[in-house]
């Protein structure tokens, strides 16, 4: 992984932050909102590992919370972790398998949803359960949607790397 | 072990982010660093506000055309309603004004004649179901302040909530911490507008003994009492009231009310600048 490779990052979730906040928060369809910035930053961590999913995530949340002037680190918070784990899975078992994107996009989508959630129930601010579970399977299936064609993007991007580049810490059998 | 460190740092950082911005949403460096930073994104946005919008349009278009027919009909219906209704206004416009000259009647701002306004785009929208706003083009530097409130051709849609110099962040009528005082001046009965499910609205605080129709027009209520100003000037059209509904154990009644602006295709908004020192 080379610096180069943290630009290339940065700017491509720049460009789905900015599209994010400006076209695609307007798009209601079947009841859910798609959420390109999380896709994208699903696929940086998949391909690129944990240190620059929870980097690229706390740098997308920081765009995402100025562009819209909310609150500084709310978003940063829950896509840092995010951008973690999904990270971790990519560098270990997620790693080479075919359904690993999808399968992270889904299950991101719910728990950043839930995270956002919490987020904002600890800080005594309105958290609606309802809507956002009615919100949550239109936008899984949204999301899962968007995931070939931005993963197939940020592959061709972002090479995926070599074996020796990955964690060391768990081992594959088989 | 690099990686928690990592971790730990960023989320760190987060929730001082998160701690400074919750102390102190409006106001400090923090707020002056993230209204630079607005400002350095705010033409990214329009340029992706310029992209889409061929898009949109083609949208809407073929969206639009489905009900037309319908709309036209009622439009018209609507039309002649008003123009028998702004006959009548004519007369006791004319009316009011020779009594408040000869009262020596001292009114606060009213809406339009004493505001300008300042005529943006929306770069930003709700990113969540948490909160209603959305962010607008201009901001400080064009004399928006917090409270500043918003309208659209077709009505009231929020005030300004937080505000940097060159973009704005506007809380919706559809907020449910959106709370407006409002009257119906169709029979001059006073409430608040909240927000109910979905765009819809509610005029809340309309006790029972009053009389509210369906069709009624709402708008902002305005200054009643010097003392304590409204944000909105008296007669921003908010709605139309959909239906009304009563039970034996509720003190108020149910008012249900159709907002005239469209919550969720805003693209041009104006933000009211008083023209009257207070």
């Amino acid at each position: 992984m080379s610096g180069f490779d943290g630009v290339k990052a940065a700017i491509l979730l720049f460009v789905a932050a900015i599209v994010q906040v400006s076209i695609f928060s307007q798009v209601h369809m079947l009841g859910g909102v798609p959420d390109v910035l999380l896709v994208m930053l699903v696929a940086v961590s998949l391909l690129r590992g944990s240190i620059l999913g929870a980097g690229g995530g706390f740098f997308a949340g920081l765009l995402v919370d100025t562009a819209t002037l909310g609150q500084l680190g709310l978003t940063s918070l829950v896509l840092t972790i995010a951008g973690y784990w999904i990270g971790r899975y990519g560098e270990t078992t997620g790693r080479d398998r075919a359904h690993a994107p999808f399968l992270s996009v889904a299950v991101v989508t719910v728990l950043y949803s839930f995270g956002l959630l919490l987020v904002h129930f600890v800080l005594g601010e309105r958290a609606p359960a309802g809507s956002v579970v009615r919100g949550l399977v239109p936008a899984i299936v949204l999301n899962l949607i968007l995931t070939a064609p931005v993963y197939a993007l940020v592959r061709r991007v972002l090479r995926p790397l070599d074996r020796g580049d990955y964690a060391t810490e768990v081992q594959l059998l088989g | 072990m690099v990686r928690r460190l990592v971790l730990a740092v960023l989320v760190l950082g987060a929730l001082a982010l998160l701690t400074v911005s919750f102390r102190s949403p409006t106001s400090g460096a923090l707020h002056d660093v993230q209204g630079a930073g607005a400002t350095a994104l705010r033409p990214f946005q329009v340029a992706a506000q310029r992209v889409a919008r061929p898009f949109r349009d083609v949208y809407g278009y073929f969206s639009d055309l489905a009900g037309a027919k319908s709309e036209n009909k009622k439009l018209r219906r609507e039309l002649r309603d008003a123009r028998a209704q702004a006959n009548a206004n004519l007369a006791s416009a004319r009316q009011a004004e020779e009594l408040k000259k000869l009262m020596q009647y001292e009114a606060g701002a009213s809406y339009p004649q004493d505001y300008r306004s300042v005529n943006t785009t929306v770069l930003s929208y709700p990113t969540s179901a948490f909160a209603q706003q959305v962010t607008i083009a201009a901001g400080s530097s064009s004399g928006i302040r917090i409270n500043t409130p918003i309208v659209t051709a077709d009505g009231l849609i929020g005030r300004v909530t937080n505000v940097s110099p060159h973009t704005a962040l506007v809380t919706l009528l559809t907020d449910p911490d959106s709370n407006v005082p409002a009257r119906d001046v169709t029979h001059g009965v006073a409430g608040l507008i909240r927000h109910g499910q979905g765009n819809s609205l509610f005029f809340d605080r309309v006790a029972k003994e009053q009389i509210v129709k369906k069709g009624d027009i709402v708008v902002t209520q305005g200054t009643v009492d010097r003392r304590y100003p409204d944000l909105y000037p008296y007669g921003i059209p908010i709605g139309r009231v959909l239906n009304v509904g009563t039970s034996d154990i509720a003190s108020y009644l149910t008012v249900q009310v159709t907002p005239f602006a469209r919550f969720d295709s805003l693209d041009a908004v104006a933000a009211l600048i008083s023209t009257k020192k207070r």
